[in-house]
């Protein structure tokens, strides 16, 4: 094993990948799922994702390949759309040689929290709003709606080639700027995504009775004259939390849809809905 | 109106490919949104296709993949609204109920294969200590390979081969169960919206729960633009109010630290 200064590994930084290089890690980050499995979740996608880099890398080192490849086969499970990131910096380190094990330490350090934030922006907060908006375009048969919703996400996955440059260039610098920020970025995420949680019940959960009660020869819509009055939009919101509350209860998901089939239908037959 | 063999197949191919991206999330067609307009595309009802789109995107708008439970799979869901309701001429609000046992048989067949995919590994673990390159790159193809081939076939089977019985099941549904299946449709975006409220409410979130919740059943407007700007607005004002926050506290414990060692020189 050849061993280098310091002065040695400071001048060949980034020097062996192109920019064009770089660019393709983060195209190439969604294969980590290729190979998704329980027992060790991303693995051997991640693995492959970045095997051709470490061949340039370990060119004349087989064992160095054969290291780096079992190093990453470990468990790894993080959130897709932010893996250009772990990867660049990955990379960048990998590149300087840095102890393996400070690489492997760096990696299981960050995935965890770097799958929290990617879940709370992509899923809980992107998700939401831009399915909201542009099913609600939809659903009047604007062919729009659709067009929408896949420009934006065509922009998410271009933006995995500014990501990867972003973690290749930072390296160790990311890891910084990854731990200050996260707990915020996820506080400010659950703000918005709530918020608009709150106006998708309000507007796309529809529940309405039909049924009219007579009540000393008055006849009293249920809805117009009792619900609405109270507040509208009164029974998808306790319906909601309904729901939740059996969630809470660690109820199985599919349940909840089997409870709302069997409340629809029995509504439906009543003639109450 | 029927699905002919050629559209079957269309469909299948359809399948393969967002089942492909479902597998990978790279593009996010795998979406109802995206899946029912392409399904719908195939059939020759584009606006039919949209319409579903939009409703059954609301109904899946919570149920995601995140956080480790597998739901029911978008793709099938979203073929099998059109199909449903291409082929018995039903509203496609209807049709999502119907379509729903298809989208639960494929999340079935992932929740196998992501037990199952475990088997790989033990060989992948054999390329990576050879240093195989070229093995450990071919091998990757073939779990995504079985995903792949697995769309094709169910949604080929469903969308095509199943559609007489499904048609003698439409068809023998009385009106208030075919009404129950509609109303289902439109109470189904609660489920999600449980599901993710499950995963994100917490009890200092709550307010903005209900701010989203008044503003929107106060705002006649036909979509949640508006709204996810009000939320917006407060997420600014908290990330300023928590970015000074994080500025104090800085302060704050640098002053302790000096005030710690200064009592400790004192007292030496």
């Amino acid at each position: 094993m050849e061993s280098k200064t310091d002065s040695e590994t400071k001048n060949q930084r980034h020097s062996i990948f192109s920019k064009h290089e770089i660019s393709m890690l983060g195209i190439r980050s969604n294969l980590v799922q290729s190979s998704f499995s329980y027992e060790r979740m991303h693995a051997p996608g991640f693995t492959w994702a970045q095997l051709p880099y470490w061949e340039k890398i370990y060119r004349d080192d087989p064992k160095g390949l054969s290291r780096v490849m079992t190093d990453n086969m470990e468990f790894i499970n993080s959130s897709p759309p932010l893996y250009p990131i772990l990867m660049g910096l990955l990379l960048s380190m990998e590149e300087d040689h840095v102890d393996s094990q400070t690489i492997k330490g760096l990696k299981n350090a960050l995935f965890g929290p770097m799958a929290g934030i990617g879940d709370a922006i992509f899923w809980f907060t992107i998700m939401p709003i831009v399915g909201g908006i542009s099913a609600s375009i939809a659903k009047s048969g604007n062919v729009l709606g659709p067009i929408l919703f896949f420009l934006v996400y065509l922009f998410l996955f271009w933006t995995r080639i500014p990501l990867a440059h972003l973690g290749y260039n930072l390296g160790a610098k990311a890891i910084d700027i990854i731990e200050d920020n996260s707990k915020i970025i996820s506080h400010v995420a659950s703000i918005l995504g709530l918020t608009v949680i709150g106006a998708l019940i309000a507007s796309y959960v529809k529940m309405k009775l039909t049924i009219k009660v007579g009540a000393g020869g008055a006849v009293i819509d249920l809805q117009r004259q009792l619900l609405d009055k109270i507040f509208p939009n009164l029974l998808p919101f306790a319906f909601v939390f309904l729901l939740y509350w059996l969630l809470k209860k660690n109820i199985n998901p599919i349940w909840l849809i089997i409870v709302t089939f069997a409340l629809a239908i029995v509504m439906s037959l009543l003639g109450w809905m | 109106m029927e699905i002919t063999f050629i559209q079957g197949l269309l469909i299948a191919i359809w399948a393969m490919i967002a089942g492909l991206d479902c597998w990978l999330q790279a593009f996010f067609i795998f979406r109802p949104i995206i899946v029912c307009t392409i399904t719908g595309l195939i059939l020759g009802d584009l606006k039919m296709g949209v319409i579903a789109g939009g409703l059954t995107e609301l109904a899946f708008a919570g149920l995601t993949p995140a956080g480790g439970t597998q739901p029911p799979n978008t793709v099938l869901c979203g073929i099998m609204t059109v199909v449903v309701a291409y082929t018995n001429n039903i509203a496609p609000q209807t049709a999502i109920g119907l379509s729903l046992p298809f989208a639960m048989l494929m999340q079935y067949i992932l929740l196998i294969y992501y037990s199952s995919f475990s088997l790989f590994l033990p060989t992948f673990d054999r390329y990576a200590e050879d240093g195989n390159a070229k093995a450990f790159k071919r091998l990757n193809l073939v779990p995504m390979a079985i995903v792949t081939l697995s769309f094709g076939i169910v949604a080929f089977l469903s969308a095509y081969a199943a559609q007489g019985p499904m048609r003698t099941l439409v068809n023998s549904m009385p009106h208030w169960l075919t009404h129950g299946f509609e109303l289902a449709g439109g109470i189904l975006p609660a489920v999600g919206f449980a599901m993710l409220l499950k995963v994100m409410l917490k009890a200092r979130y709550l307010p903005y729960l209900l701010l989203g919740f008044v503003v929107a059943s106060m705002i006649p407007f036909s979509n949640v633009l508006p709204v996810a700007l009000v939320g917006a607005v407060f997420a600014m004002i908290e990330f300023y109010h928590s970015k000074d926050e994080e500025k104090t506290r800085a302060k704050i414990k640098e002053l302790e630290a000096n005030n710690q060692g200064g009592g400790m020189n004192d007292g030496i």
